[in-house]
């Protein structure tokens, strides 16, 4: 260190150059550094958790690493914690509703920019109202009424909302996207004599795909990740999705620390599989559902 | 300009199965809400009709109610003078300094797709006590600032800053990514015209930065405050309102009176109150935002 510092007080002109280059730059990234450790380390070591016995979890040496790899923590995780159970139901409920959020908005989203009809803006608006209406608002009437359908404690119960909530943001998407569309193309359609079912088959869904890109992502993190309302109205074991499942096998293996964490691990692990895959969609859909929002 | 001149029930068909399903679960249940915010009803057994009588029992006699509409707005607060600047200095630095920011952007952003139940429940892990292997009472006390050790999340006045720490923690990311997509998006010859007249660094951030990506710092404060609003779900998995009603907001309060005393009447009554204040801050938002936006242009 001494001898850097040496040398380069023999070129000065090499020190005051990086000297002033750097100062600011230094400290941006020393933030960057900062955040990038306070926002990743809790994962990594949530990792390191995972595989530690509970004697050493609790001898408080957080910082070391396991002295043997515990991997029996993740195989006490899937058995006792019914882990791909869990998988297999939000794996269900998040593609039923978003296959039924994409067809059925983009039905409307159709209606609403390419029919000649007087409604078509006070539909549009009822779907901006309902953007700022929040989804506990509803858990209550909705407990009621599900009760009085009987399906309470079923997937519909939970499917039902999700794609309702994610309605007017997939409209709201998607009508943007087809108002972009130009008019001759379905002009040239009805010409050749297609009705509206096959024009919106052949001729608006394939170039639409990007949009339901979007609306797919936003579905599967929001429904994928939702806690609430999976916790109210499900209460059988064996239909719980993963989030309200990390919770029962917390409660339930309360002094397993390692095997908390695994589970843990586990339940995040679908999640980030895709963002590694998706990253860069994933953040552009994210912010069309912000910024639409 | 529409060219699609159908019948009724094309149009019927194409729109009518969003509409129900919507309409039928969005609606329909905030007009039985509101119904049902004016009963005297546990759920299950008779309902008496009481008139507003929910309504001014909460706001006159509900110890509960005050403080955690005051924890609901503390929330917000913390977010939108907290999170959201400290995103938009990040998303300028990022945008002046790094070459290639999508590893740190979406690095940022990772701990936003993770479910609450997950992250509520690492955090609950980070704030174990020391003997539990809980990582911050370790460090603190390894470093030997002891006396700093607190049980995060049992003691009243300190777990609802702890909480607020975590939703903090989590959502970064999102209005990082937010603000320096916006910040992205202003045209570069801007910044080049601003050079040629002297505008450089932190002075062309103050006078184009600032006002080009007002709109984006709209969406990010709407989206902040909203999320305070709703922010519940953490709060049900960290501590479940507890300890004492100490970390209760009043989606938690809704929660917590309908489904564990069976006041059905009065959860809803608050699930009113809550959806009409979202309804009108978000309005007010935007209308603080157009003037200000006004004056900008």
């Amino acid at each position: 260190m001494s001898q850097y510092a040496s040398s380069a007080g023999s070129q000065p002109v090499v020190k005051v150059r990086s000297r002033r280059l750097s100062l600011k730059t230094i400290l941006a990234f020393v933030l960057f550094g900062l955040l990038l450790l306070t926002q990743l380390y809790p994962l990594l070591w949530l990792l390191i958790y995972s595989l530690k016995t509970n004697e050493e979890i609790l001898s408080g040496s957080f910082f070391s690493l396991p002295a043997q790899w515990q991997w029996n923590n993740y195989q006490g995780a899937i058995e006792g914690g019914s882990y791909f159970r869990y998988l297999g139901n939000s794996l269900f409920v998040t593609v039923t509703t978003m296959v039924g959020v994409i067809l059925l908005s983009s039905l409307a989203a159709f209606a609403i920019t390419r029919f000649r009809w007087k409604y078509g803006q006070l539909v549009m608006l009822l779907f901006l109202l309902g953007m700022m209406i929040p989804m506990q608002g509803t858990l209550l009437p909705l407990m009621i009424i599900f009760k009085n359908l009987n399906i309470l404690n079923t997937h519909l119960a939970l499917i039902l909302p999700y794609m309702a909530f994610q309605m007017p943001i997939a409209v709201f998407i998607l009508s943007g996207f087809l108002r972009t569309i130009p008019h001759e193309i379905e002009e040239s359609a009805i010409m050749d004599g297609a009705g509206p079912f096959r024009i919106f088959r052949s001729v608006i869904l394939p170039v639409s795909i990007p949009p339901m890109m979007t609306v797919c992502i936003l579905t599967f993190i929001n429904v994928w990740n939702e806690y609430i309302l999976a916790a109210t109205f499900i209460s059988s074991e064996h239909l719980k999705t993963l989030p309200f499942g990390v919770y029962s096998f917390v409660s339930q293996y309360s002094v397993n620390y390692g095997s908390i964490g695994a589970f843990l691990v586990l339940a995040a692990l679908p999640v980030i599989v895709v963002y590694f895959l998706l990253a860069e969609k994933i953040t552009k859909g994210m912010v069309a559902g912000a910024v639409k929002g | 300009m529409n060219v699609l001149k159908v019948s009724r029930w094309t149009i019927a068909a194409f729109i009518l199965p969003c509409l129900i399903v919507y309409v039928g679960l969005v609606f329909i249940p905030i007009l039985v809400s509101l119904y049902s915010g004016l009963l005297d009803w546990n759920g299950i057994g008779q309902s008496t009709f009481v008139g507003f009588d929910n309504y001014v029992r909460m706001l006159t006699n509900d110890s509960v109610f005050w403080p955690s509409l005051r924890r609901t707005f503390t929330l917000a607060g913390f977010s939108m003078l907290v999170q959201v600047p400290v995103a938009l200095l990040v998303a300028i630095l990022i945008t002046r300094f790094v070459r290639r920011p999508n590893f740190l952007v979406s690095s940022y952003f990772l701990p936003v797709i993770l479910s609450v139940a997950i992250i509520g429940q690492l955090w609950k892990t980070i704030y174990n006590p020391a003997s539990m292997g809980g990582m911050i009472n370790g460090i603190l006390t390894s470093i030997g600032l002891e006396s700093w050790t607190h049980s995060w999340l049992t003691e009243p006045n300190v777990a609802i800053y702890a909480i607020i720490l975590v939703s903090l923690w989590q959502y970064l990311g999102y209005h990082i990514l937010i603000q320096f997509t916006g910040i992205q998006n202003i045209p570069d010859e801007i910044y080049e015209a601003a050079k040629i007249d002297g505008a450089d660094g932190f002075k062309a951030d103050r006078y184009i930065t600032l006002p080009m990506v007002l709109p984006i710092l709209k969406i990010s404060i709407v989206l902040s405050f909203i999320g305070s609003l709703q922010s519940f779900d953490l709060i049900m998995v960290m501590t479940g309102g507890g300890p004492a009603h100490a970390t209760e907001v009043l989606a938690s309060h809704m929660y917590n009176m309908s489904f564990l005393t069976m006041k059905y009447g009065y959860g809803s009554a608050i699930a009113n109150v809550l959806i009409t204040i979202c309804l009108i801050t978000t309005v007010l938002i935007n209308f603080l935002f157009n003037r200000v936006d006004k004056r900008y242009s």
